[in-house]
């Protein structure tokens, strides 16, 4: 870059006018330092930590209400919090929907709300009017059944208009392989959408929205004593919960680059998105210098790496950005934009090369400059809104930072050298472990198979889930089991199997989980014993969070928070449908219903997918279609409003007295994701059945 | 340095009604025709510089659509003084940021930068005037870039292409008939030669607007300002200029019979030789043309309905009017009666259409006021399952009702305290008022109008509401368009 601007400065003619020399460029004059007035902070007495940045320089008022709640997993409800956000203004049990939005409209104020704030903006003259409405929502919101249904029935339809829309399939897409199991990755889809009740909206907003912890700001025209006043007159009796509390974790994080592709016919150009996690929350003190390598490579203006060479240089596109965003629930890197179809592939190649190419090497000193020049240019200009300083000052006190954090910005900014800049890139850049979602025309699908790691394409849905294109299977159901019989016990005829199979009398299972939301390490036993008793437990840290067991009569499951729970009779008739170390042999004679859905395709496996039903439970067992092993169940259990899915993935499969058992299982149910290595299988021991009841 | 004739200065001063805070300002005009705006906010030491120029692609050849936009990205690519690529890196390393944006009717470059490099802002646009690059390297980047645009907003975006389909239909004699972003065949049908031209018509001293606001002194800046801007040549000596800079020598003399070597080339207008000297005079003296359009006056004679098939999963009904331009005295009552319809969530379409009869996934309706004529447009996405022609029946009833019905009184007053919040909040950012001021001085004929506008709005009675909605909502007289699944095709 040092280069060109030297060789365009060289062959620029000395062009001048009159007395006055137009190629002087002129120097600035003295800059005026920047003054942060500080925001008023106070508490009211139910625990609301209100936050004032006085500003009368137009008759207006904004009166913003946060929530101190952390964001939840949704899982089978994803979209929960979006649904209830856009009912929190359907009426209350003062003021109907049809009412609340006249007098709010009569003052020209503006009132919304989403899924963690509702806000006021309106003239001061019209403040009290206002926050009368306000108030009444917050202590009153009453969601009624009839808006409930109107919402759900607007969000089908808007599910609808998202299969059109490349940008949403593409952020769809993204959140989910960034962050699975994590508030962030909940995508609302035609299914989640049918789980959510109206219960679960009431209770989200009740459990959400709660005086303790949470933030009011203010901005404009108002006094700190007016503040106070209306602040105590209008949410001073609001009582309420705690507020929700959990740590979200940081996403997945890659081995190898993934291409996930996202189909839309007929489209002209592709959305790409090459994106990653970032283990950093805000206000840590990596932000800054992340944020200056950000600016660098595509983060603002047409100054940044990404922009000269795919846009300026290559006209591959009107605009290829990458954006850093810091929050203090999670963080990622997404870099991006719109590409012609015959040039996505090369676009990906250069926002590759760029994001590695930083890590080469320092960034030079002019495009540090320019970085730095330009986000302490975007730091004046945002001062000229008065919600700046109040946004300052809410996040000094919600993510605990020194008060004199945006005092001292620039100068920490300035500060900021090439070293640090590459520092950085080195920490928190790869280009060898990014997902690479593209979002186009089926036609330009060969051409990314080679930035696959695998070279195994996903294909996700409009919304980020799998694409499930079943075709027909070539065999039958008693076939599939068969041979899923044969080769796990490695025989060649079901006699010889069951044979294999009449030698082991006792199995026992021990291994090594972890999850991310529990910092040491569990173990979990499992245990069978012919004919069909079954145990297990999981444990760590010497206590038992959870056991259970099924005697061939009875059984239950004791979890260490909820107690014990015996089985009900339609727990204990699916089981002993489901019975045998390997039960698939058992199928027909204990009167299992199955069903072989066709092949599909499992992280660019085909696989058989076999559906059986017990009860309440459906599951999906996918075979692989050549070796004929299972990679993997996915359970669903409806118990009333509950839906609980469950997903385990089998790999790693070795033999053990002559037959195959997988040694490496992945489990995931809502937001709980266990990696278990199996440390031992031992056929044949003494085992003591009572540990398990 | 030349004298600084300060032809139309005003100190502007009116009676502020309501709670619209008051915008003072001064403006003059100088020799060459620039109009320069100044407003004075010093709360934050941050200033917006500006550039309307009065063309946009109304002015345009109808064989070459989409120039007046291209030009908003080509004029980025450098000048005599600046290197490819250095207008956004000059402006981003000084702490700034900049943008330009193209209408029907104009083109509008700013800068925002911190108030101490107001000079820069000020050499950059005027640069920009006096010798931009007009030439095949930056053509040839911006052609393509300017496609991409095209893809992404109007090709590959749901519903992207409803404007250039409703305006083609509203207008086929005035050249709204053709959006912004224009043919890309003709982009690329087009010359260098053909660049040039249009660099030499629209891009002229009397043809810009010249607005700044913010942390500024008034005095500092007008020398700046004489500096920068005084110094560029009036009438079609900048056109000279230009062909002295940008021609051959055999070109040149061949075209104005005077060799270059005749002008200075270190003080262009004050060359020294008699034949120099009497050329330039000559050109300064005579006026660039710079065409101008005339008010659309062709009326829709009956409904045009038509169907677009489109990447969409949603159908979506566009019904398209013909309302008079925006400087018409009936568009502010055009407005208060869009805010019935559909200002806020109690309008008249949301409460109807989206929540009471659930047709809708979106509608609204607004109004595109223009420099030759106005549209107002109702727009709805269907939810699943509805037929577009029920909801256009629905709509109709609305229509229907507003004509045949005065609204009441608490409804007019509901309207009245919507447009008083948004016209205080109009002018919130410098940069906002900046845009306003050059806006009303090019449209209007009057800066001064931004402090004029809220009463005009409440002069505004019931019985006009009424009457606008009788005269412009012409059932009769109108374009629907229908967005239809690609797959139902």
């Amino acid at each position: 870059m040092k280069k060109i601007i030297f060789i365009a400065g060289l062959i620029l003619p000395t062009v001048l006018f009159g007395q006055l020399d137009r190629s002087v460029r002129p120097n600035p004059g003295q800059a005026r330092t920047i003054n942060i007035k500080d925001s008023e902070v106070f508490t009211t007495s139910n625990g609301i930590t209100v936050i004032l940045s006085e500003n009368h320089k137009l008759p207006r008022v904004s009166i913003d209400l946060f929530t101190g709640s952390d964001p939840k997993v949704e899982g089978m409800k994803a979209g929960l919090s979006e649904m209830a956000g856009s009912m929190i203004l359907s009426g209350t049990s003062n003021r109907s929907k049809d009412q609340l939005d006249n007098e709010k409209d009569y003052i020209g104020a503006s009132l919304s709300a989403d899924a963690t704030s509702i806000s006021l903006a309106c003239l001061t003259k019209h403040m009290n009017k206002g926050l009368e409405l306000f108030s009444d929502v917050v202590f009153n919101a009453n969601f009624p059944q009839s808006e409930f249904d109107r919402i759900k029935k607007q969000n089908e339809s808007g599910l609808l208009s998202a299969k059109s829309d490349a940008a949403i399939m593409a952020r769809n897409a993204e959140v989910k392989v960034n962050f699975p199991n994590h508030p962030f990755g909940g995508v609302m889809t035609e299914s989640t959408l049918a789980n959510i009740t109206l219960a679960d909206v009431q209770n989200y907003y009740k459990s959400t929205f709660t005086p303790k912890g949470s933030y009011i700001v203010i901005v404009g025209d108002i006094t700190k004593d007016k503040a106070k006043e209306v602040i105590e007159k209008y949410f001073g009796s609001w009582n309420g919960t705690e507020p929700y509390k959990a740590e979200a974790g940081d996403g997945e994080f890659n081995k190898g680059n993934r291409v996930i592709f996202v189909k839309k016919p007929g489209a002209v150009q592709s959305v790409v998105y090459v994106s990653f996690p970032e283990k950093i929350r805000t206000g840590q003190a990596d932000q800054l210098p992340l944020t200056v390598l950000n600016g660098i490579l595509g983060g603002g203006g047409f100054g940044t790496r990404l922009m000269q060479n795919l846009r300026e240089d290559k006209a591959y596109t009107y605009g290829c950005y990458s954006n850093l965003s810091i929050t203090g629930d999670g963080s990622w890197m997404s870099m991006g934009g719109n590409f012609r179809n015959d040039v996505t592939d090369s676009a990906i190649t250069q926002i590759l090369f760029e994001l590695d190419n930083i890590t080469n090497d320092y960034v030079s000193d002019e495009e540090l400059n320019l970085t730095k020049s330009s986000m302490a240019g975007a730091f004046a200009r945002s001062l000229e809104r008065p919600s700046t300083v109040a946004r300052f000052a809410y996040n000094i006190i919600k993510y605990n930072l020194p008060k004199d954090y945006y005092q001292t910005y620039l100068k920490r900014l300035e500060a900021v050298n090439k070293e640090d800049v590459l520092t950085m890139s080195q920490k928190y850049f790869t280009a060898k472990n990014c997902n690479i979602v593209v979002v186009g025309n089926e036609e330009i699908l060969k051409k990314l198979k080679p930035f696959d790691a695998d070279g195994k394409i996903e294909m996700l849905d409009a919304f980020g889930d799998e694409v499930k294109e079943i075709t027909k299977a070539n065999i039958s159901k008693e076939v599939l089991l068969q041979n899923y019989v044969l080769a796990t016990t490695k025989t060649t005829t079901l006699k010889a199997a069951k044979k294999k199979l009449k030698k082991i009398k006792t199995y026992q299972e021990l291994t090594d989980l972890s999850l991310a939301q529990i910092p040491f390490p569990l173990k979990s036993t499992k245990v069978w014993m012919a004919p069909s008793k079954e145990g297990s437990k999981m444990e760590g840290q010497g206590m038992v969070f959870m056991k259970t067991y099924y005697d061939g009569k009875t059984g239950a499951t004791t979890n260490m928070q909820t107690g014990k729970k015996e089985m009900t009779a339609d727990e204990i008739t699916a089981k002993q449908k489901s019975v045998g170390l390997i039960p698939e042999i058992n199928y027909a004679a204990s009167g299992m219903t199955t069903e072989l859905l066709g092949i599909e395709d499992n992280n660019g496996t085909k696989v058989y997918v076999l559906k059986f039903t017990d009860g309440s439970t459906e599951t999906f067992d996918y075979f692989d279609t050549e070796t004929f092993m299972k990679v993997k169940s996915l359970s669903i259990r409806k118990e009333g409003d509950e839906v609980i899915e469950s997903t385990s993935t089998y790999a790693d499969y070795k033999e053990v007295n002559g037959i195959l058992f997988p040694h490496t299982v992945n489990t995931s149910m809502g937001e709980m994701a266990f990696s278990g290595k199996v440390t031992s299988i031992v056929i044949n021991s003494k085992i003591d059945f009572e540990v398990f009841k | 340095m030349k004298r600084l004739l300060i032809s139309g200065l005003l100190l502007v001063s009116t009676f502020a009604a309501n709670a619209q805070r008051k915008i003072d300002f001064i403006e003059y005009d100088l020799p060459n025709g620039i109009h320069v705006i100044l407003h004075q906010e010093p709360s934050t030491p941050i200033v917006a510089v500006s550039i309307l120029y009065h063309v946009g692609s109304k002015n345009e050849n109808p064989e070459r659509t989409g120039f007046a936009h291209f030009f908003e990205h080509l004029l980025f690519e450098g000048s005599a003084n600046i290197g490819r690529g250095e207008y956004s890196e000059l402006v981003e390393k000084n702490g700034g940021a900049l943008n330009a944006n193209t209408s029907q009717d104009r083109t509008y470059y700013f800068e925002l930068l911190p108030s101490n490099q107001l000079e820069l802002g000020l050499w950059l646009e005027s640069e920009r005037l006096l010798h931009a690059k007009v030439e095949n390297t930056g053509i040839e980047t911006q052609r393509s870039v300017v496609k991409e645009e095209k893809r992404q907003r109007v090709d590959n975006s749901p519903y992207g292409s409803f404007f250039t389909e409703m305006f083609k239909r509203l207008f086929t004699v005035h050249p709204y008939n053709w959006a912004p972003i224009g043919s890309m065949e003709h982009l690329d049908a087009a010359q260098e030669v053909d660049y040039v031209n249009f660099y030499k018509t629209f891009y002229v001293p009397a043809n810009a607007t010249l607005s700044i606001a913010g942390d500024l002194d008034i005095e500092q800046t007008k020398k700046w300002i004489e500096k920068y801007f005084s110094s560029i040549p009036k009438g079609q000596a900048i056109n000279l200029y230009r062909d002295f800079i940008n021609l051959s020598d055999a070109d040149f003399e061949k075209t104005y019979g005077v060799a270059k070597s005749k002008f200075d080339a270190k003080d262009f207008m004050n060359s020294k030789s008699p034949e120099a000297k009497k050329l330039i005079a000559s050109y300064a003296s005579k006026a660039v043309e710079i065409p101008r359009t005339k008010k659309d006056t062709e009326k829709l004679t009956g409904v045009v309905k038509d169907v677009v098939y489109d990447n969409i999963q949603l159908p979506g009904l566009f019904i398209g009017y013909k309302f008079p331009e925006q400087t018409h005295p009936d568009a502010y009552a055009l407005d208060m009666l869009n805010e019935v319809l559909s200002g806020g969530s109690s309008s008249r379409i949301n409460k109807v259409i989206v929540e009471k009869k659930e047709m809708a996934q979106f509608a609204f309706s607004f109004n595109y006021g223009l420099e030759d004529a106005g549209v107002g447009i109702f727009a709805a996405i269907a939810a699943n399952g509805i037929e577009l022609d029920s909801i256009q029946k629905e709509f109709d009833i609305q229509v229907d009702l507003i004509k045949k019905e005065l609204i009441s009184q608490e409804e007019f007053e509901k309207v009245r305290n919507k447009i008083e919040n948004d016209n205080v909040s109009s002018n919130a950012s410098i940069a906002g008022v900046a845009e306003n001021l050059a806006d009303n001085h090019v449209y209007y004929g009057s800066a001064s109008r931004v402090n004029k506008e809220l009463e005009g709005y409440m002069n505004v009675t019931r019985e006009d509401i009424q009457r606008v909605a009788n005269k412009y909502f012409t059932q009769n007289a109108r374009v629907i368009l229908h967005y239809l699944p690609k797959d139902k095709q």
